[in-house]
């Protein structure tokens, strides 16, 4: 059982006398070289992920596009560190069609970084060769990667494992024309075989149409579980799932009895952040006309958690549910969601990613993402116009990251049958912020499943880190922390196995490597 | 090709067109027989409420209304002995009819007129929705054709869309064929005092109440939305031992000590917006699965739907208008104010105010009116939600589901008593209206 951190006083910030400071964004996207689109139509009226990692060794991170029914794209990050975002199109392998979205993850523990291609079709795993090439390893790997619609992904490391446990998310069955309702295909979950790689996937029956999937430590038992976000437009009989994935144990869902609570949304994307500061995970979960803001709800003293989360995304304004500008009085669609703290305040800011699904009449066609901004109080604020994030293309999937390494975190969407888009983080005068980056040196380098936590007197910032989630989307490399007015924090690596490295003080502003068993080790671009 | 279901226009009494019409075994011919084409129809229709989120319990019961009547109207063509629904329902006039002597082609009738009802009350379905649409329009069209001459499928096809075309342009100012915004009213002025209705949901859309316009709409057979007006509720009050307060704590109570068959009851009969076909779909599913089992002709089987469609749609309005007529709060907002904060009902409490229940009055004005077309006695099982994973639900007769839907919402915790059985007995008043249309001879 891990430590609860209890954070009992509200954390430092910019000044906040009159709400959260607004970023700046500048959008960007020819200048600096992105021509793209997530093309089609039925069969792409989901997906449309974006990736980021970095696949040539210098810390920038790459982008991936995925295509539809164009090829995929991968752009090489070839910005200034602190300068303009640029990007060039580099030929890598990646480029397949019928690609509905990505996810980084070193598989093999190489050290250098793979690619989970999520497909209509086959899925394919490419390994990593450096220099951002990558080859085809599903047969090298034992990966079967079926024949489905699939549109969600996540991604453990089981106790005792050398290689990680996939899942993956399908949608309904694509043959289906007439009558699609109700034809849901099976989730899988792909196991190691040894040190070889997998074994056949196991079905996660029932499925009810996957369009996001997250593995997340959510009682912090250690174990983490696999959320499911499903889509009720397909289901019968479906709900939002969460199943039990023990080393060893076939996987087995939350049930009633445990504390389970039925809940049926057109679950489309699961963002995951401590924004409560109680020490545990809670989830932005998307859909359309409302959103919800999952925390856990209050649990009996000493008993074994219960799943039961409250919703307070009505309480907290973020539920997101019309546009806030544009005119349309049509409820929203939304899709990618992804938690960031992107004016360095240290609160968890959240992006959300919005666009009709397809001439759906009922939703609006005009429909702006949204950046919602979190104050001390716990409170969200709507900022995407103010921000100039609020486009108005057909959203899907997308990224927070910083692109350029400057302490601000940039935003990449990919729209559907649109242009992709990109916005640079231009804010000035902003909080101090880390860049932490774990480095195990073994198996699962990246530490996925463990936690960073980052200390400035009382007051803990946590994340967990994950592969999974958000539509489509997935990203590695750098976790980033707002620090507000403080030029410096303590900082400590959680491993998945529990180990807890030393607090370390270290300097505001800057890069840190993580490794196990040792200080953290300062980094710098090119250096 | 079989001659013998097409007929010459306006010279089949309808005793001979009845007869010569193929049933859903007896069919000599390859083409589509018109029951059948009326039940893939209305199959598709129990998917696209479930999936259009405009539909809303009373959007849906009017879009079934429109459908059925168009379905009647295209059913009876070329038979002297049916009586047009023209002239019966307000504001419908005579629908078109067939001109001169020619060969028409019934499937191919009713197939076009339903393709283009449905096309126009589900206009704001979503992409899969278009694209089943089109899929099945694409097959019917097709399959009502075979063995028909081109010109005879034409001018079929043409009438039946101009009767679907009659009825939409009916439907134009009824008050309800615009829907902003989910239904929900973008402000709302809440009435004072502590019996009113307030928000019970945690979805910023529904912080105002659905459609408050509703009961307004144009009638159909009934006269107006206050042809079956009710008494108000118990007098609202808070004080232990008074009918208000009794009301309260038997919801609590219960919802406490819910058996399993209870709880089960409870979630058949939920029938939530966007997750089922909807309280009116669910009866509409009900009529459409006893009559295939009764192998029922198409007239019949048109006029069930258009009278069921009819009384359905008639009692949202009637409920609906008593809802804003009192305005009264819900179970779960008395029960926390006053007996225990922390209650829940196990059904999702509906965004409008309480009394009566609308599931209540629509389940006994379809009851009555499946009571007086299909007989009293006819017991039946209900698979609605089998492909849901709930079990099929046996009932001797349609007052009996009736009765089980509304106490449905009493186990549910959404519904006080006499919501219930006072809106099963406005549902009795409504229906009667539709019982009182004069359809077949």
């Amino acid at each position: 059982m891990r430590q609860i951190v209890v954070v009992i006083g509200l954390l430092p910030g910019v000044a906040l006398a009159e709400g959260p400071t607004v970023p700046r964004y500048a959008e960007v996207t020819g200048q600096a070289g992105i021509s793209h689109s997530y093309t089609g139509e039925w069969e792409q009226m989901v997906g449309g992920g974006a990736a980021s990692f970095d696949c040539d060794g210098n810390g920038l991170p790459e982008l991936f596009l995925s295509g539809g029914t164009v090829p995929a794209q991968l752009l090489r990050n070839v910005s200034a560190v602190g300068g303009d975002l640029r990007f060039e199109p580099v030929e890598s392998g990646l480029e397949l069609e019928l690609v509905a979205g990505a996810y980084p993850l070193d598989v093999d523990s190489d050290g250098v970084m793979d690619l989970v291609l999520l497909r209509l079709g086959e899925n394919v795993v490419m390994r990593g060769l450096g220099n951002c090439r990558f080859e085809r390893a599903n047969e090298a790997w034992g990966f079967d990667g079926g024949d489905a619609w699939s549109t969600a992904f996540a991604a453990t490391w089981e106790d005792g494992q050398s290689w990680p446990t996939l899942a993956v998310g399908n949608y309904i069955n694509h043959r289906e024309e007439a009558f699609p309702w109700g034809s849901c295909t099976d989730n899988w979950l792909h196991r190691p075989a040894g040190e070889t790689g997998f074994a056949p996937p196991l079905p996660l029956t029932p499925s009810f149409c996957a369009l996001s999937m997250l593995f997340t430590d959510w009682d912090l038992s250690g174990v983490p579980s696999l959320r499911v976000s499903n889509d009720r437009e397909y289901y019968k009989g479906g709900q939002e799932q969460m199943w039990h994935v023990e080393p060893g144990q076939p996987p087995a869902l939350y049930s009633p009895e445990e504390g389970w609570q039925r809940l049926r949304i057109w679950g489309m994307g699961i963002a995951s952040s401590d924004v409560t500061g109680d020490g545990y995970p809670d989830y932005f979960l998307t859909s359309m006309a409302d959103n919800k803001l999952q925390t856990l709800a209050p649990q009996p003293e000493g008993q074994p958690k219960k799943p039961a989360f409250a919703d307070v995304a009505f309480a907290r304004g973020v539920t997101a549910h019309r546009p806030y500008t544009g005119g349309e009085v049509r409820p929203s669609t939304a899709w990618h969601a992804q938690f960031e703290d992107v004016n360095n305040d240290t609160y968890p800011d959240l992006f959300v990613v919005k666009g009709n699904v397809w001439a759906m009449p009922d939703f609006a066609m005009r429909d702006p993402n949204n950046l919602l901004l979190q104050d001390a109080e716990g409170k969200f604020h709507e900022a995407g116009d103010k921000a100039g994030v609020a486009s108005f293309e057909s959203g899907r999937g997308g990224v927070v990251v910083d692109f350029n390494l400057d302490g601000l975190m940039d935003i990449a969407v990919v729209n559907r049958n649109g242009p992709a888009e990109l916005w640079q983080n231009v804010t000035e005068g902003g909080g101090h912020w880390l860049a932490l980056r774990p480095a195990s040196g073994g198996i699962n380098p990246d530490g996925i499943g463990g936690w960073i936590e980052v200390r400035q007197g009382d007051d803990v910032q946590r994340r967990e880190l994950t592969v999974g989630g958000g539509h489509v989307s997935g990203q590695a490399g750098w976790w980033h922390f707002g620090l507000g007015g403080l030029d410096e924090a303590e900082v400590r690596m959680v491993w998945p196995d529990g180990k807890e490295e030393p607090w370390q003080r270290l300097t505001a502003d800057s890069f840190y490597i993580l490794g196990r068993g040792q200080a953290p080790e300062a980094w710098s671009p090119g250096g | 090709m079989d001659k013998t279901r097409r007929f010459l226009l306006g010279s089949i009494p309808a005793a001979m067109a009845l007869a010569t019409l193929p049933g859903r075994s007896g069919a000599q011919t390859a083409a589509m027989p018109p029951d059948e084409i009326l039940q893939d129809w209305y199959r598709l229709i129990l998917e696209l409420v479930r999936h259009t989120a405009t539909y809303s319990p009373p959007v849906a019961s009017r879009a079934f209304a429109y459908v059925g009547i168009t379905a009647y109207e295209a059913a009876i063509i070329g038979q002297a002995g049916p009586r047009s629904l023209a002239g019966q329902l307000p504001g419908l006039t005579a629908v078109p009819s067939p001109v001169g002597q020619a060969e028409l082609d019934p499937s191919v009738i009713l197939q076009a007129a339903l393709q283009t009802s449905v096309s126009h009350f589900f206009w704001n379905t979503g992409p899969t929705g278009q694209r089943a649409m089109g899929a099945m329009g694409r097959k019917l069209a097709e399959a009502a054709a075979v063995g028909v001459p081109a010109d005879v499928a034409q001018r079929s096809s043409a009438l039946g869309t101009a009767i679907a075309e009659h009825v939409i342009a009916w439907s134009r100012d009824d008050g309800g064929d615009r829907i902003e915004n989910m239904g929900f009213p973008l402000t709302w002025e809440f009435q004072s005092g502590p019996e009113h209705w307030v928000p019970t949901s945690l979805v910023s859309q529904q912080q105002a109440p659905l459609l408050p316009r509703w009961g307004w709409n144009r009638a159909f057979a009934m006269p107006d939305g206050s042809s079956c007006g009710l008494p108000p509720p118990p007098a609202y009050s808070e004080e232990p031992g008074s009918d208000f307060y009794n009301e309260a704590y038997e919801v609590y109570d219960t919802v406490r000590n819910l058996t399993p068959e209870q709880t089960l009851i409870a979630r058949f009969w939920s029938d939530d917006p966007m997750l089922s076909p909807t309280p009116p779909g669910h009866w509409i599913s009900i009529a459409l699965e006893v009559m295939a089992e009764d192998n029922l002709p198409v007239e019949q089987q048109a006029d069930v739907l258009a009278r069921l469609g009819i009384t359905l749609a008639d009692a949202f309005i009637a409920c609906w208008r008593s809802k804003f007529e009192f305005d009264l709060l819900r179970p779960v907002t008395y029960i926390n104010r006053v007996i225990d904060a922390k209650w829940q009902p196990i059904l999702i409490t509906p965004p409008f105010p309480e009394y009566p229940s609308g599931h209540s009055t629509q389940s006994g004005a379809a009851a009555e009116v499946l009571t007086g077309l299909l007989g009293a006695d006819r017991a039946f099982g209900d698979a609605t939600h089998e492909a849901d994973g709930l079990p099929v639900r046996q009932f001797a007769n349609f007052w009996q589901a009736a009765n089980e839907a509304g106490i449905s919402r009493l186990y549910g915790g959404i519904h006080f008593r006499a919501a219930i059985e006072r809106g099963l007995e406005q549902g009795r008043c409504v229906g009667a209206y539709a019982l009182a249309l004069e359809t077949l001879a």
